[in-house]
């Protein structure tokens, strides 16, 4: 750090009133009740950085007696672990399972929610040790994690009771053993759906015993990930049919909206809804904080990442545990690096701090974990991974760099900090971005409204047509079966006609030489990564990187960060997905210039709507890395940059797209950035409305003007693209092209129905995202699209 | 209950024909007007293109059909009556003892014919040849399904056939044909009849011999280059799915028939290369192969066996036959090693001396362990110098510089004091260890 930075991060701390860091801390000021005292007599302050403090009152743990039917075996063992008694919602679990129902549970991170599976199945087993369960989580890392859990319980029961993680990783001659021995597999939904299911035959003795099924992080079945997994358990039902099982189905929410809906929809059986918490928690404060302007004129703010390092720095100078959540790789990795330095002259030093991401070789990641566990490391700091259920204790205090984007996504990150009798306190530092403005202005927005509901469509019928292929070359379809809710005869009669079934013996047969399972992926991710090679001394792995994320940050002079410590680029070498890099020590780090490009192939349809051309076809986005720019640590100022020349990334997917005519835009009374403006606020109003009519997850419709570099020829073509934003699509656009009234209407409606002046989130975005006309625009967009057009341009 | 609309159909089918207009296919599909939907194409008015006899079960139907080679009949250049002279007790020294010595009367060479390579339980296979020595000559069965509904009652036919077996002959049977067959038992709730056979996979012994001369291991390739086999009229097995797709779907089985003789080829070739390969492996001292590589492979299956003598025995045979280099030279090298472990150091000598003459890949180790029998064997440090030298001229290391620099001792080269009498000392009868 230099001499200027350091002397400017001191005038900061003190003009910021926290006091710079060097001063003694009285020893009382150390617990988080101290710290949010001091946080008030901010907050009182005129044009206080502290927008608002939440109080969530402590909770009493409520139990309930360990049920007479618990195996005395497991009843010792939960002794052993000072378990004597259940919490409430481990209870009412437990009742609900034992009635025979389909439960989901509902209750926040950290209250024992496992227990509430792992106690009646290893019940189960104890009782009949064939018992087999399948344990679904959408991570390998929390599969790994889990079993851990499990084993600590499951010893109890002895060496007879087995449990395996089987996924990816599992080497083929574990396979086998794993197929014959295990009464618990802990696995994902995309192993299922191409690893197990297609070879059930294999798994013979493990469906006939298979007598539950538990989806933990059932919040994260959302859109098409969530259609997927329907159609999956709807396979998974057929085929533990066949081998006359009929497994009952515990799902764990995080806290969402409608968690018992998602369960039935995802599930399509009744379920019972678990969600009377009786785990005890500490009184917990949650602090919205904005960093204070330093341009008035341009109303630039203080850069956010200092923000947080600073707050988070205040924590760990006061011996609390502290985790810091950063939205994407470079942040993570920036933050990484200045709480390490700034931590260096203490006691544990640098070593006290460390990174945590997905890319971290799986050793280093269970190493973190247990560090934290066990209070050998006082702060990581995380990308979204550690957001999901990983083991990791609890905490005293989360700061969030930036809005996590969501509302599950930010109760589900502060739950992370909590502990049982003491006070815990999270720390949201928003970002300049105008979501995160909008929320930390208005808190309100934040802590009154309700959570986001998951929605799925299992009946999208391009999913459930790939499964419904999946299903025949499973077993047979026999005539009059059905598919979730569906008959299969009309569905059937069409995959006939493409040639991949044929009927004989009142059933239709699989008859293609393809593996259908190959053929749909459950996300977007793909399995292809990069690996990242230290050569600074000898050769060895340091990371792994997926592919998308690899173009940007492993290209060559790029500074690959690894827990905090820079390493340059020295070669990146595509065709073996490997890059080579060095140690070294440098002021700067790197950030990739990306470019992306919008073109129509071919469109299915289009009529006219209203003033606009609606159409729907194949899309190609292209996108690619140009360039790379400099910034120096703390500063954030270009020091330099480069030129590049990576591959391009293509994918092709399905759209719905408006054109506007050219004249008609032209004509409009508004500046061209207004204009743009105003076509990308109509685009994200589109957006919303058509997630609702399609039931989708948002993240899965993508929006782009025809020129993604939004430059002036964005106007030369005005058309608007709503996208799949999933390789080769997945029937999103054809059911908009259908709705296109609907959408079009609709989006009036919200426009005009939204209280807001200039934009907010709820509607075509944060104001300052767009601009001051962009809503008006908007608004003379979504009329032009509805039948009302052409009477108001007659009039006009 | 929900229904797909007609209408939403309609609109899958359009999107499903404008995304095929555009990506070119093989012509692959019946053209529409040859099709029967629905109605079992056996079943139909034109009569059916395979000769066989319809069998009944318990189960229902299934098509059987028979071919015989007699004695005196020639397969390529082999002659089936070879094929009386097989042994009982082959089938346990190529397996290693894993499947038992039975009547050879009593084996089964099986293949099948599937719907795909794929795997998994949504992979058929619609045809199953069996083929058995009998007195008056080969003689094999074909067991085949006319339809999906037949399957069970095919299944129950083979296992029937199977029960009058006591071995399984295959060729990638352990990883393809077994398994799959396994699977599909399974799916009809049927036993599996393999559970008593013993199973020799004829695959991983051929690719033992003949991985190195030929350009696969493939049964096509094994039959037209060991045996003479010259294919007519026969189907490329890549080709035989869609085959039998399209006999579903038009009724004409016309097509099969190519997949019928195809399949009948593969098993009597099968029987026939048993007849060479198995000897071999029995009786490696003896074996029929005249290829230096061919009996390379089988000198090393022999050294993997722990069969020293017998295995040394064939490498000289190899080497004498003839190699070429990319066998020639880990031939001698291989052969090196085995008469270090037998204590042939004078035949040790000579075979290391010959790889150090010419360039090879294993010069540069032809040194070093020249270099250890001249140090610890002769105590002849000057040559162990030497050889160290020549060693590190064509791969230096570390190791070699620490070698170097203790002969240099030895020979009384370097200054004494710089040695630890008891350390070197200890290193010299630890490497003499090593050697012995």
């Amino acid at each position: 750090m230099t001499q200027a930075s350091i002397a400017l991060e001191r005038s900061v701390r003190i003009e910021n009133g926290l006091g710079p860091v060097k001063a003694p801390i009285p020893a009382r000021d150390n617990s988080v009740g101290g710290l949010v005292a001091r946080f008030e007599s901010i907050q009182r302050k005129p044009n206080s950085p502290i927008r608002a403090i939440h109080r969530v009152p402590p909770r009493e743990a409520r139990y309930a007696e360990l049920p007479e039917t618990v195996d005395p075996r497991l009843k010792r063992a939960l002794a052993a672990k000072g378990i004597e008694r259940l919490y409430l919602h481990q209870a009412r679990s437990w009742e609900r399972i034992a009635a025979g129902e389909n439960a989901v549970i509902v209750t926040p991170t950290a209250s024992g929610k496992t227990l509430c599976y792992n106690l009646p199945v290893l019940n189960a087993i104890a009782a009949e040790p064939s018992t087999c369960a399948l344990y679904l989580f959408p991570t390998k890392a929390l599969a790994v994690d889990q079993l851990e859990e499990f084993n600590a319980l499951g010893d109890a029961l002895g060496p007879d009771v087995r449990a395996f993680t089987y996924d990816g990783d599992t080497p083929s001659d574990a396979r086998r053993a794993i197929r014959r021995r295990a009464n618990v597999v802990l696995s994902n939904p995309d192993m299922l759906h191409s690893g197990v299911l297609p070879h059930h035959t294999r798994w013979a003795r493990y469906f006939e015993n298979l007598r539950y099924i538990v989806i933990d992080e059932l919040h994260a079945y959302r859109g098409v990930f969530g259609s997927h997994l329907a159609n999956v358990l709807r396979r998974l039902k057929r085929v533990a049919a066949f081998y006359g099982s009929e497994p009952r189905i515990i799902c764990c929410s995080a806290t969402i909206a409608n968690p018992l809906e998602l369960a039935e929809n995802l599930v399509e059986e009744r379920f019972t809804l678990v969600d009377d918490n009786g785990a005890p928690s500490g009184e917990r404060y949650f602090v919205f904080y904005n960093p204070p302007v330093v341009n008035q004129q341009l109303g630039i703010r203080r850069s956010y990442i200092n923000e947080a390092r600073r707050m988070a720095q205040t924590f760990l100078e006061r011996g609390r545990q502290t985790l810091v959540f950063a939205n994407n790789r470079l942040a993570t990795e920036v933050l990484t690096r200045y709480l390490k330095e700034s931590c260096g002259r203490q006691p544990g030093g640098e070593a006290a701090v460390r990174g945590y991401r997905g890319g971290y070789l799986p050793g280093e990641r269970r190493e973190i974990e247990r560090q934290l566990r066990d209070r050998e490391i006082l702060g990581v700091v995380s990308t979204n991974a550690l957001e999901l259920g990983i083991d990791i204790g609890s905490l005293d205090a989360v700061v969030l760099a930036g809005y996590p984007g969501s509302f599950a996504s930010t109760w589900q990150r502060t739950g992370r900090a909590g502990r049982r009798r003491d006070a815990s306190i999270s720390v949201l530092v928003a970002s300049s971005a105008p979501l995160d403005q909008y929320i930390v202005e208005h808190p309100e927005y934040f802590f009154e409204g309700s959570p986001e509901h998951a929605h799925i469509n299992p009946d999208n019928l391009e999913i459930l047509v790939n499964h419904l292929k999946c299903a025949a070359f499973e077993l047979p379809i026999q005539e009059g079966e059905t598919f979730g809710p569906h008959a299969t005869g009309e569905l059937c009669g069409f995959l006939e006609e493409t040639g991949v079934v044929h009927r004989a013996g009142g059933a239709w047969h699989w008859t293609s030489e393809s593996y259908p399972a190959d053929a749909i992926s459950l996300r977007k991710v793909t399995s292809d990564n990069f690996v990242v090679v230290d050569i600074s001394n000898d050769s060895k792995v340091i990371g792994e990187v997926a592919f998308p994320a690899a173009l940007t940050t492993l290209h060559e002079k790029a500074i690959y960060m690894h827990d905090g410590r820079l390493f340059h680029v020295e070669r990146f070498a595509y065709e073996e997905r490997k890059a080579y890099v060095k140690r070294v020590e440098c002021g700067y780090y790197t950030d990739a210039i990306e470019h992306a490009q919008v073109e129509a192939l071919e469109g299915f349809d289009d009529q006219t709507q209203g003033m606009a051309v609606a159409n729907h076809g194949e899309i190609r986005i292209t996108r690619r890395v140009v360039g790379f720019k400099k910034i120096r640590f703390y500063t954030n100022e270009n020091v330099g940059d480069g030129k590049l020349s990576m591959p391009e990334q293509e994918m092709h997917t399905t759209a719905f797209w408006l054109q506007f005519p050219m004249d008609y835009i032209a004509a409009l009374p508004y500046s061209t950035d207004e204009k743009r403006d105003g076509l990308l606020g109509l685009g994200t109003v589109l957006r919303t409305v058509g997630t609702v009519l399609l039931m989708c997850d948002p993240r899965d419709l993508s929006i782009s003007t025809s020129s993604a570099q939004g430059g002036p020829e964005a106007l030369l073509n005005p058309e608007l693209y709503l996208y799949d934003n999933f390789p080769g699509g997945i029937g999103q656009s054809e059911p908009l092209f259908r709705m296109r009234d609907r959408l079009g209407a609709q989006a009036l409606e919200l426009l005009e129905a939204c209280p807001c002046k200039a934009g907010c989130p709820s509607c075509i975005g944060a104001p300052g995202e767009v601009g001051d006309k962009a809503k008006e625009v908007a608004q003379v967009l979504a009329k032009a699209l509805t039948a009302l057009a052409d009477t108001d341009r007659v009039a006009a | 209950m929900q229904a797909i609309t007609q209408s939403e159909i309609e609109r899958l089918r359009q999107r499903i024909r404008a995304i095929e207009a555009r990506a070119p296919k093989p012509a692959r599909r019946v053209a529409s007007e040859d099709r029967h939907v629905g109605t079992r194409p056996a079943n139909g008015n034109a009569p059916f293109a395979i000769q066989g006899t319809v069998c009944d079960t318990p189960f229902g139907q299934f098509l059987r059909q028979e071919h015989t080679h007699p004695n005196e009949a020639l397969h390529g250049s082999a002659r089936i009556e070879t094929l009386q002279g097989v042994s009982a007790n082959w089938l346990e020294d190529i397996s290693n003892g894993e499947a038992r010595a039975a009547d050879p009367r009593r084996w089964a060479f099986l293949d099948t014919e599937t719907t795909g390579l794929a795997g998994g339980t949504g992979t058929c296979a619609f045809l199953v040849g069996i083929g058995s020595i009998e007195a008056s000559g080969f003689r094999v069965r074909l067991f085949f399904m006319r339809d999906f509904d037949e399957e069970q009652a095919m299944l129950h036919g083979v296992a029937e056939c199977l029960a009058s077996h006591d071995a399984l002959v295959t060729y990638n049977g352990s990883s393809f044909d077994i398994p799959l067959l396994e699977t599909r038992y399974r799916l009809k709730r049927q036993s599996s009849p393999f559970d008593r056979l013993g199973h020799v996979d004829l695959l991983h012994a051929a690719r033992r011999v003949w991985s190195e001369r030929m350009r696969n291991c493939k049964l096509g390739t094994l039959e037209s280059e060991i045996l003479g086999v010259q294919r007519t009229g026969d189907v490329p097995g890549a080709l035989i799915p869609q085959r039998y797709f399209e006999y579903l779907r038009s009724g004409n089985a016309a097509g099969l028939r190519e997949v019928f003789h195809h399949n009948v080829v593969d098993i009597v070739s099968l029987a026939c290369l048993s007849a060479v390969l198995m000897p071999a492996y029995s009786n490696p001292g003896e074996a029929a192969l005249r290829h230096g590589q061919d009996l390379l492979g089988l000198a090393r299956w022999l050294r993997n066996q722990g069969n020293h003598e017998s295995a040394l025995e064939l490498y000289r045979k190899a080497i004498h036959a003839g190699l070429p280099a990319s066998g020639l030279f880990p031939g001698l090298w291989e052969s090196a090693q085995i008469e270090r472990r037998l204590g042939n150091h004078e035949a040790q000598l000579q075979l290391l001396q010959d790889l150090a003459r010419v360039a090879n890949a294993y010069r540069a180790d032809a040194f070093v362990e020249l270099a250890k029998y001249f140090e610890h064997r002769v105590k002849d440090y000057e040559r162990a110098l030497e050889m160290t030298r020549n060693a590190q001229s064509h791969a230096p290391s570390a190791q070699l510089d620490h070698r170097e620099r203790r002969l240099l001792r030895k020979a009384g080269r370097a200054p004494m004091h710089l040695v630890e009498p008891s350390s070197s000392a200890h290193r010299a009868v630890s490497a003499l260890g090593s050697v012995a």
